[in-house]
C-alpha cells in the first residue's frame, strides 16, 4: 500500500501504542508495551497485510526489547514493532506463531539465547545451543561473561 | 605410505562455518582446477578418505561429531584445517559456541594426528592446492 | 577347465607353450588391463570435460594406496560375509574374464557358455549387495535396497538381448560360434545392442545408474563402510569389469576379438575401445536417475524396445531376412 495510507492506517492502533517514531530511510518504529504486542502484531499481518520479516532481541540495560519487523514491498518501507519488556527476572511475552507459523523457530532461537519465555509457543525446544549447554544459561545476556 | 602422496581422496567436513570455506572446496573439485592430475578424490564416506578437509570453527554441537569421523578415517591420514576459523578460531574468539579451535579437539582423540593448516579467509583454491602438495611432500 | 575347453574344440588348437603362458598371464594381465581400462575411463572423462586428467599410473597408486591403509570392520557388521564379499564378487570376475580371453585366445567353447558367462555376470552384484547389507549401516541398507531393485531392473532386458543374438545366430549357443557373426548389423541386432549396452552401464555403476554406490547422495552407499585392502578388492573388481563386460559385448554383438592375424587383434581392440568409449560418453553426458525412473526405463521402454527386436529377430530368422 502506498506510503500515506500506511500512515493513515496506522493511526488506527495509535490507541495500544506508546509512541510511533519515523526514522530516515523508509523505518518506522511502533513503541508498545509487551502486554500489546500481540494485538499490534495482528493489526499489521491481518488487518494490513504486511509482509513478516524477522524478530529480533536486545537485551537493554533495564529492558528487554522484542522487535518484530514487517515489509511493504510496495513502498519499501519498513515497520518495525519495538515491544518493552519491563519485568528482567522473569521476561514474557505473548507468541505470534500461532497466528504466524514462521515465528517458531525465531522464537525458539530467542529463548534459547536471551532466555524469554514465549507463551502460547506450540513447540518451545531447544534449537541452537548445543546439547551439552547447561540449562539456563542464556549466552547473549549482557550479565554473561563466559 | 608413498603411494599416499600420488593418491589422496578427501572428504570434507564441516564444524560450524560460515560456508565460504566450503563453497571454496566445492570450487576446488570442478573440472577448472583439475585435481584429479593430482590424485585429490572427493570420496563420499571418512572409511575411503586420506584426507579430510575440515572448515569452521569447531563448535560444542560439532566437536563430538568431528571426533567421530576422524575415528572412523582410516589411518594414516592428514587433517587439513582449512580457513582462518579452523586454523584457530578467526572472529569467533571467545564466542560462547566455540570449543576450541580444530586442531584442540583432533589432539583430544589423536596426539599423534598429521594437522596441516591452511589459512586465509576463504583461503583460494589455489593455496588449498599448494598446501595439500606441501604438506604431503612433508610427510 | 582346459580339458572342458577343449571337448567341443571347433578352432585351431594352441601349442603347448602358448598353453602355458595364457594360462600363467590371464590373471595378472586380465587386472592390469582393467587398471589401464579405468584410467582410460578417466582420462577420457577428463578430456571431454577439458582438463587434463590423472596421469597412467593413477589407478595403480590408488589400489597401493587402498592396501596401505588399515581396515575398518563395523562393530555390528557380520564379520564373515563383510570380508568375504568383495573377494567372491573379484573371484566371479576374474573367473568370467578368464572364460572370455580362453575363448577368443583359442577359438574353442562348450555349449551353453553364454549361459555361464550370463549367469557369472550376474556374480559381483550379488557380492555388492551381500557385502553392504553385512555392513550394518543405513546408508549401507539403502544402498542395499537400491542396488538389488537396480539388478532386477536391469538383468531381464539383458537376457532378451542376448537372446535376440541367439535367434539371429541361428539358435547356437556356444560364444565361439556366436562371436563368428556380428548380428548388430540389423535392426533387431542394433536395438538388442544398444539395450545391452545400457544394461552393461548399469552393471558397471556408471552413471546415469551409478545409483547404489552414489558419492553425494547416500554417501556410497554400498561400499561405505569398506576401506583399505577391501576397498582396494573392490576397486580392483569394478576395474577388472570394464575388461570382462565390454569384451562379451564385443564377442556377442560385434563379431568377436579374432587372434588369427594382427589386423584381427587390431580390429578387436579398436571394437573394445568403441564399445568403452561409448560407455564413457553416456556416463558422462547424463545425469544420475533415481530408481523409480531406472527401474521404469528398464521395465517399460527397454522392455518394449526388446519385444520389437526380438519378434523381428524371429520374423527375419523365419523369412530369412538377414537385416531384420
Amino acid at each position: 500500500m502506498k506510503q500515506e495510507e500506511l500512515n493513515n492506517r496506522l493511526a488506527e492502533i495509535r490507541d495500544k501504542l506508546i509512541g510511533i517514531e519515523q526514522k530516515p530511510n523508509r523505518r518506522i518504529f511502533l513503541l508498545c508495551e509487551c502486554e500489546n504486542s500481540y494485538a499490534v502484531n495482528k493489526f499489521l499481518f491481518e488487518g494490513l497485510g504486511l509482509r513478516f520479516v524477522i524478530v529480533t532481541g536486545i537485551d537493554s540495560e533495564d529492558c528487554f526489547e522484542i522487535l518484530y519487523h514487517y515489509a511493504n514491498d510496495e513502498t519499501g518501507c519498513f515497520v518495525s514493532i519495538k515491544a518493552f519488556i519491563r519485568d528482567r527476572e522473569h521476561p514474557e511475552i505473548e507468541s505470534i506463531t500461532p497466528m504466524l507459523p514462521a515465528g517458531e523457530w525465531i522464537e525458539r532461537e530467542i529463548h534459547d539465547i536471551l532466555g524469554i519465555g514465549f507463551r502460547n509457543h506450540p513447540n518451545m525446544r531447544r534449537l541452537i545451543l548445543s546439547d551439552d549447554w547447561p540449562e539456563g544459561v542464556y549466552p547473549l545476556r549482557k550479565e554473561v561473561k563466559k | 605410505m608413498k603411494a599416499l602422496k600420488k593418491s589422496v581422496w578427501v572428504f570434507h567436513v564441516n564444524t560450524g562455518a560460515c560456508n565460504n570455506c566450503d563453497i571454496e572446496i566445492v570450487n576446488l573439485l570442478t573440472p577448472r582446477f583439475d585435481v584429479e592430475r593430482l590424485g585429490i578424490r572427493l570420496v563420499g564416506s571418512p572409511r575411503h578418505a586420506d584426507a579430510l578437509l575440515v572448515t569452521g570453527v569447531g563448535t560444542r554441537q560439532a566437536a563430538k561429531r568431528l571426533q567421530e569421523v576422524y575415528r572412523q578415517t582410516a589411518k594414516p591420514c592428514v587433517v587439513f584445517c582449512m580457513g582462518a576459523c579452523a586454523g584457530g578460531t578467526g572472529i569467533f574468539e571467545g564466542a560462547y559456541h566455540v570449543a576450541g579451535p580444530v586442531d584442540r579437539i583432533i589432539k583430544e582423540v589423536d596426539p599423534n594426528a598429521i594437522i596441516a593448516y591452511v589459512p586465509g579467509c576463504p583461503p583460494k583454491p589455489e593455496a588449498m592446492i599448494s598446501g595439500v602438495v606441501k604438506a604431503l611432500a612433508a610427510i | 577347465m582346459g580339458a572342458v575347453f577343449e571337448g567341443k574344440g571347433e578352432g585351431k588348437e594352441m601349442s603347448a607353450l602358448s598353453n602355458v603362458i595364457f594360462w600363467i598371464a590371464v590373471i595378472p594381465g586380465t587386472i592390469i588391463a582393467g587398471l589401464v581400462a579405468s584410467w582410460i575411463v578417466r582420462k577420457v572423462s577428463a578430456l571431454v570435460q577439458w582438463r587434463v586428467g590423472p596421469p597412467l599410473c593413477q589407478p595403480l597408486y590408488d589400489v597401493m594406496k587402498l592396501m596401505g591403509k588399515e581396515i575398518l570392520v563395523p562393530r555390528d557388521g557380520q564379520r564373515t560375509v563383510f570380508i568375504a564379499a568383495p573377494l567372491v564378487g573379484l573371484a566371479g570376475v576374474l573367473v568370467l574374464s578368464m572364460m572370455l580371453w580362453r575363448i577368443t585366445a583359442a577359438q574353442t567353447a562348450f555349449v551353453g557358455d553364454v549361459i555361464v558367462a550370463i549367469y557369472l555376470m550376474v556374480l559381483p552384484s550379488l557380492a555388492l549387495i551381500l557385502g553392504s547389507s553385512a555392513s550394518a549401516s543405513p546408508h549401507a541398507a539403502i544402498g542395499t535396497g537400491r542396488e538389488m531393485k537396480l539388478v532386477m531392473g536391469y538383468e531381464l532386458p539383458l537376457v532378451l538381448a542376448f537372446i535376440v543374438v541367439i535367434i539371429k545366430t541361428g539358435g547356437q549357443l556356444d560364444l565361439a560360434t556366436i562371436a563368428q557373426n556380428a548380428p548388430v548389423w540389423s535392426v533387431s541386432g542394433m536395438l538388442a545392442f544398444l539395450v545391452s549396452l545400457l544394461c552393461v552401464q548399469a552393471k558397471l555403476g556408471f552413471v546415469p545408474f551409478d545409483i547404489a554406490e552414489s558419492e553425494t547422495e547416500v554417501a556410497s552407499g554400498v561400499i561405505m563402510e569398506y576401506s583399505g585392502a577391501l576397498l582396494a578388492v573392490w576397486k580392483v573388481m569394478q576395474s577388472t569389469m570394464l575388461v570382462a563386460l565390454p569384451l562379451f559385448l564385443v564377442m556377442v554383438f560385434l563379431g568377436g576379438f579374432g587372434v588369427s592375424s594382427v589386423g584381427a587383434v587390431a580390429a578387436g581392440i579398436g571394437k573394445y575401445v568403441l564399445v568403452l568409449v561409448l560407455l564413457i560418453l553416456i556416463k558422462n553426458t547424463n545425469p544420475r536417475l533415481r530408481i523409480d525412473q531406472a527401474m521404469r526405463f528398464f521395465w517399460v521402454y527397454c522392455g518394449i524396445a526388446l519385444v520389437a527386436a526380438v519378434v523381428l529377430a524371429m520374423i527375419g530368422d523365419c523369412y530369412d531376412i538377414h537385416w531384420l
